[in-house]
């Protein structure tokens, strides 16, 4: 079967889009693994670098919005080429939200870093949910760009585990803020990066979805685990 | 209870057709569903205008052309030998790729097909010419000069007379072969608004080249390959999610 359209300018022009996409997708990973280096080692320059790199992430974003235009312009894409070209505007848009919340934490390692409160909270606690966000952003990238749907529904999985990781630490905090109440203020910094992370989890999650948008026709967002099981059968 | 089921207007089973020795059908079956537009798409010498030419049995006009099977025009096969072929084209009209009017006056070219069939006096005749140039969506153009030769309009214009010479018989489906192939954007606009307005009162199948064409005026499509009906569905499904991988590479522009 033919994967190639008529139009070699055509494949060129989804070609390009798609890796612009995946440009981003590497910007942003790059700022969230700084952000989590950020973190765990209380580096103010790093942190900066995170936010500095947003205005780029930004550009970028419309950018490819703006290439997708001319694309559905000229070319009036139907079926797969379709659900491809809307997936990418939806992806960019979580990328972005993504890297926003890279930011967030970025800027909360500094007011950390500045209070000096850091020394005596948790904040170790949070690597394992840290890598597990930013691994998951990494993997649904990866499945996006091969349509892989089994890696897009291992990764709708994995992103319930951080929910649930979440939830804990939350519990974790509120004994620290009970124990000492002038642990609060750095207590809540540090409820805004665990929820910056969760957050990030949902963005890797909804590009998952998109995957399963393309390959299938299908829209699974808001629909139960079995249902996707099924769409995939 | 009053029934809302759709009806079919044409219901194809099993058709075969053969130009001579090739075969230019294999095996259709379809229905073509009242008041709502069905369109054909497909390569060139897929079988798309073929079919739609048995729909009315123009294929009759050429010895050694002959369908095996049957079409059920509100269930009569009007494949049978003893069908009246007149009275048939008046109930199925066909409009075709290159505007073709009469040369003779914009009144004359309606009013002509009317007086094969019926005998109206003259204020009657003005009524059914005014009333199929308005469904035709032409009446505020052509109304002050009914007079002139129909070949005087522009190719737009003379498609859409075509249309109401069609609709002037009261038919009850009209077949359209590639309607807008020869005209410009904006006339093609008018005559696809025009062929949703139409199917208020007629069922419509129309044969086209241009896949969005077929996305923008049709209730349901029918992608058609080799004499082969490949896929048939709701024109949303077949343009969003078709069925088949052929109908998928045909309508991205990957076939090869």
């Amino acid at each position: 079967m033919p994967d190639k359209h008529l139009s070699s300018q055509f494949d060129h022009e989804l070609n390009t889009v798609s890796s612009r996409l995946m440009e981003m997708g590497g910007l942003v990973e790059s700022q969230i693994q700084q952000a989590v280096y950020a973190l765990s080692l209380f580096v103010e320059e790093v942190a900066d670098q995170v936010i500095k790199t947003e205005s780029q992430v930004n550009s970028m974003e419309v950018e490819i919005d703006r290439e997708l235009s001319t694309i559905i312009a000229r070319r009036q894409p139907t079926a797969r080429d379709l659900r491809l070209l809307m997936a990418i505007s939806k992806a960019t848009a979580n990328l972005e939200r993504a890297g926003d919340e890279a930011n967030k934490i970025a800027r909360m390692v500094k007011s950390l870093i500045h209070s000096g409160g850091f020394r005596s909270l948790p904040s170790s606690e949070l690597r394992l949910t840290t890598e597990m966000a930013s691994g998951l952003l990494r993997k649904a990238l990866d499945a996006f760009a091969r349509l892989d749907t089994s890696t897009a529904l291992s990764i709708l999985k994995e992103d319930d585990l951080i929910d649930k990781e979440f939830d804990g630490f939350v519990r974790k905090l509120i004994t620290y803020m009970m124990e000492d109440p002038r642990t609060i203020s750095s207590s809540l910094d540090l409820l805004f990066v665990a929820k910056a992370l969760e957050r990030i989890g949902d963005h890797a999650k909804n590009i998952a979805e998109l995957i399963i948008y393309i390959v299938k026709g299908e829209d699974v967002r808001h629909t139960s685990m079995e249902h996707i099981e099924s769409t995939l059968q | 209870m009053v029934d809302i089921t759709p009806k079919n207007a044409i219901e194809v089973r099993n058709l075969d057709f053969y130009y001579g020795k090739f075969q230019g059908l294999k095996k259709i079956d379809l229905n073509i569903q009242e008041n709502a537009v069905t369109a054909f798409i497909g390569p060139s010498g897929c079988g798309k205008s073929t079919l739609l030419r048995t729909f009315n049995r123009m294929y009759s006009l050429y010895p050694g052309q002959h369908a095996e099977g049957e079409i059920l025009f509100y269930g009569q096969n009007i494949l049978d030998k003893s069908q009246d072929l007149n009275l048939l084209r008046a109930q199925i009209g066909m409009v075709f790729q290159k505007p073709t009017p009469f040369p003779m006056s914009i009144y004359d070219n309606i009013a002509f097909g009317i007086r094969l069939y019926e005998n109206l006096s003259r204020s009657e005749m003005d009524d059914r010419v005014e009333s199929a140039l308005q469904k035709a969506a032409i009446w505020d153009e052509v109304k002050d000069k009914l007079g002139q030769s129909g070949l005087s309009l522009s190719g737009g214009q003379q498609q859409r007379l075509c249309i109401a010479r069609t609709v002037a018989v009261r038919p009850k489906v009209i077949l359209l072969d590639e309607p807008t192939s020869a005209l410009d954007p904006i006339s093609t606009s008018k005559v696809e608004e025009l062929i949703n307005d139409l199917k208020k009162d007629y069922t419509v199948a129309i044969v086209t080249h241009n896949m969005q064409q077929a996305a923008r005026v049709s209730d349901f499509t029918a992608y058609m390959y080799l004499g082969n009906m490949v896929e048939f569905g709701a024109t949303e499904q077949i343009f969003f999610k078709p069925n088949r991988k052929e109908t998928e590479d045909y309508i991205t522009g990957r076939f090869g």
